[in-house]
């Protein structure tokens, strides 16, 4: 194996991870800033933390408490090799989900004088780079410091070396696992037909969701210690996965038994070659296959009558918006704006539903009822223009009128918000057991946040449009995305705006409003929605005829 | 066939640059009606700007272009609604099949059903896509990419057809047709401006040509202006480009490489 090979592999994908296309697509504008602030940043928090415990422990006089918080530094040792697995399996295949969707993903360069070895070696470790790095990093520095307070370094270095051990296990699973998706993928293409297409779409969002939920599991506050807990002694009794053997060595290292430290560190060791050679093996079987093409339409082509054009849409508005409905469903990358609605009402609902305050805190889930929708609209209507990616110079060269443009892309988002929020509320009635005149109210709000809020984004959609997609679809230029956000933000609280009285007296803060006083006020909200949106969308009709006056391709 | 005297792309002292470059520097220009005008030049001698230039995609700096008696600045959506473009590297929907993405383009040019239908299925026939057009055009070949682009520049009967490098990637049955085609479509007064490398193709079927050079126009005219312009009678297109742009040290090059 030549590591040289090895290392410029790397360097590619860090470089790609790395580089920030300039306005024009001519440009290439390289940025480090990010990638090593993030770094920098992990180093300087992880001695700062185990700083802070080991002076935190030199500071303890009573001896009971410097043993229970030295045996607990030891359970926490003995329990990381198996956190950073759980992690770095969640990061590294979340990455490659991710990475699904990238255009100019890193093939590999067959035609050069590289091994699969070298190949699949480079993958692995450069799967790690980016927040797994970073994690690793803080974890090894605040175990380095804190072993050097507590006495315990030669527990520390085992620990690291485990964790490095470990996150290479991580990753060598999830290019496993990737290469045989890539393979499944094709058979199911190959036997499925013509439903390929729908299977792919809802298989990939299942999947996303699935991640989404292990990750908020593991991520949501209350859990992380018992997790630690439930590691550091439940891993005995499981000893016979190989994943947990290098915690198993720790384990038997504290307890000084060091036949089994041997064998358990031993096993890891050719536990973590079998993987990489599978990994090897597998990639220099399958690691040049692509899935076969998806037939999806059969027989004579005969055109239909679209369900756009009998709503009144011309031609051209009927086709962008079919075009656009079959991106959504197709393109992997823009599948997760479908995941997006859940992933919310994961993140809300799971730290709640662990809480006894889930019931009172109900009420407060009415936000469950208008985010989703709203956020779809903010989302979707920043990234619908830019989603078009290189093929732009369809809609530049094409008689497209910035009046059908907009027209077409601002009913799109619309549309498809309100099926998010229509989805939305049937979750509230049926899951949060709200009163039906609270639904009412957030449907009617929720509808309003959507036609205004798909207004105010597709402007920003349209003037920070980016069509990049090295190394991933842009889709709008970052600053704008934060701008749009924050001016969504405060216009949705103007809209919402005129119902504060009526929530401040379901929680009790205020006194009770007449009943008649919620109408009034969805009224107003209504009238401040229809402003917003005739004003904005006026805004991205010029943005529209600015955009199509000179192509960016 | 050039059919008339009118012009259908008309030129005047068009500049362009991208910051330090200069793309197109002060070029005029008079293609008329039924006419395979060719454009040649090495990379980045500004053809594809040009041919975005006269299609209202990209402004000049100065100049005025008109294309089929309107201004591109003033009236882009009519001049686009009776041209057909195909530019040098055509990203298409890959998530569409051949068939989506042709019903796509017709129905941006506002072709109507029967038609589309009827035009869709003859190029595709003509173009042997038929078994291939429900494939996602992800999997399609470079060369299946080019037909389905070619199509959909087509299918709306245009009066104008901007094609940047259009036989890259084609079968030679698939280059013949396009190339008679190209040549039906003059006899009846659809002029095509093309841009290509390949200067047997441009010596065969251009009326005139234009060769460009860091964005100047060196020569414009027939074969026999060019031979003219070039001071080499009864030499052939290639030998003519390589003097006027200055690029014959070929043999120096190839000598140097393989010492």
């Amino acid at each position: 194996m030549k590591w040289k090979n090895v290392l410029r592999l790397i360097g590619v994908d860090i470089k790609s991870g790395r580089l920030i296309r300039g306005q024009k697509l001519r440009r290439y504008r390289e940025s480090r800033v990010i990638q090593y602030v993030m770094y920098g940043g992990s180093c300087l928090l992880g001695i700062s933390l185990g700083l802070f415990v080991g002076t935190f422990y030199g500071g303890i006089t009573d001896p009971e408490m410097k043993v229970a918080l030295l045996l607990g530094a030891k359970s926490f040792f003995i329990a990381t090799p198996t956190l950073v697995l759980t992690y770095s399996l969640i990061l590294t295949m979340m990455r490659q989900i991710q990475g699904a969707g990238i255009k100019a993903s890193i093939q590999p360069p067959y035609w050069l004088p590289i091994t699969w070895g070298e190949h699949t070696l480079a993958a692995i470790l450069a799967n790690l780079i980016g927040i797994q790095l970073a994690a690793l990093i803080f974890i090894v520095l605040a175990i380095s410091v804190v072993s050097i307070f507590l006495g315990i370094v030669p527990l520390a270095v085992l620990t690291i070396f485990a964790l490095l051990a470990i996150a290479f296990l991580a990753s060598a699973t999830t290019e496993i696992f990737r290469v045989l998706q890539v393979r499944l993928t094709g058979v199911v293409y190959k036997t499925s037909g013509k439903a390929a297409i729908w299977i792919r779409f809802f298989g990939s969002i299942l999947l996303f969701i699935a991640f989404y939920v292990v990750y908020f599991f593991f991520t949501s506050g209350a859990n992380f210690l018992a997790i630690i807990e439930t590691f550091a002694s439940g891993q005995k009794t499981v000893w016979f996965i190989p994943y947990l053997w290098l915690g198993m060595a720790l384990f038997s290292f504290v307890n000084s038994q060091i036949v089994e430290t041997v064998a358990f560190s031993l096993g890891s060791v050719a536990f973590l070659s079998v993987l990489f050679v599978v990994a090897v093996k597998l990639n220099n079987r399958f690691g040049l296959y692509e899935p076969p093409a998806i037939k999806i339409s059969i027989g004579t082509y005969a055109p239909k009558l679209s369900i756009w054009r009998k709503l009144g849409f011309s031609l051209s508005e009927a086709a962008i918006m079919r075009k656009d409905f079959r991106a959504f469903t197709r393109r992997r990358e823009l599948m997760f704006f479908f995941v997006l609605p859940v992933v919310i009402v994961i993140m809300w609902i799971m730290p709640l539903a662990r809480t006894p305050y889930f019931q009172a805190l109900s009420t407060f889930s009415v936000l469950i009822l208008l985010i989703p929708g709203a956020l779809m609209a903010l989302m979707l209507g920043s990234m619908i223009i830019g989603q078009e990616g290189p093929s732009v110079w369809h809609l530049y060269s094409s008689p497209v009128t910035a009046e059908s443009l907009v027209k077409c892309k601002y009913t799109f988002v619309v549309i498809l918000s309100c099926a998010v929020t229509l989805a939305s509320n049937a979750f509230g009635i049926l899951i949060i057991h709200l009163s039906l005149r609270v639904i009412f109210a957030a449907l009617i709000e929720s509808i309003f946040l959507i036609v205004s809020l798909s207004a105010v984004s597709l402007r920003a959609g349209i003037k920070g449009a980016s069509f990049v997609e090295i190394p991933r679809p842009r889709m709008i230029r970052p600053i704008e995305l934060i701008i749009n956000f924050i001016i969504c933000l405060i216009l949705a609280g103007v809209i919402l705006a005129p119902l504060f009285p009526y929530v401040g007296t379901m929680f009790g803060l205020l006194n009770p409003q007449p009943q008649f006083y919620l109408y009034i006020a969805l009224a107003i909200s209504g009238v401040i929605s229809a402003i917003v949106t005739y004003g904005f969308y006026r805004i991205a009709l010029k943005n529209a005829e600015d955009f199509l006056a000179e192509a960016e391709i | 066939m050039v059919t008339g005297f009118e012009s259908a792309v008309k030129l005047m002292g068009v500049a362009k640059r991208y910051a330090d470059v200069v793309a197109v520097d002060y070029v005029d220009l008079d293609v008329k009606k039924g006419e395979i005008f060719g454009l040649l030049g090495p990379n980045g001698s500004g053809k594809s700007t040009l041919l975005k230039m006269i299609l209202g995609l990209v402004k000049p700096d100065s100049g005025s272009v008109n294309v089929l008696g309107k201004k591109a600045e003033e009236d882009s959506v009519a001049i686009k609604a009776q041209a057909g473009y195909v530019p040098e590297v055509p990203r298409l929907y890959e998530f569409l099949t051949g068939i989506e993405y042709l019903d796509f383009t017709a129905d941006l040019y506002g072709v109507g059903p029967a038609e589309k239908k009827q035009r869709i299925n003859e190029y595709l026939e003509a173009l042997e896509l038929k078994d291939r057009e429900g494939d996602m055009i992800s999997a399609y070949s470079l060369g299946m990419k080019q037909k389905i682009t070619l199509i959909s520049a087509f299918v709306h009967r245009p009066k104008l057809l901007l094609l940047d490098e259009p036989l890259s990637g084609l079968d030679p049955r698939s280059a013949r047709i396009i190339k008679d085609l190209l040549r039906e479509l003059a006899s009846k007064g659809i002029t095509t401006i093309m841009s290509t490398h390949v200067l047997e193709i441009a010596q065969a079927m251009c009326d005139r040509i234009a060769i460009m050079y860091e964005g100047r126009l060196l020569a414009i005219g027939n074969m026999e202006n060019l031979r003219e312009k070039a001071r080499l009678p009864g030499s052939n297109l290639e030998e003519i480009f390589l003097t006027l742009t200055g690029t014959g040290d070929i043999r120096d090059v190839v000598e140097a490489l393989m010492e």
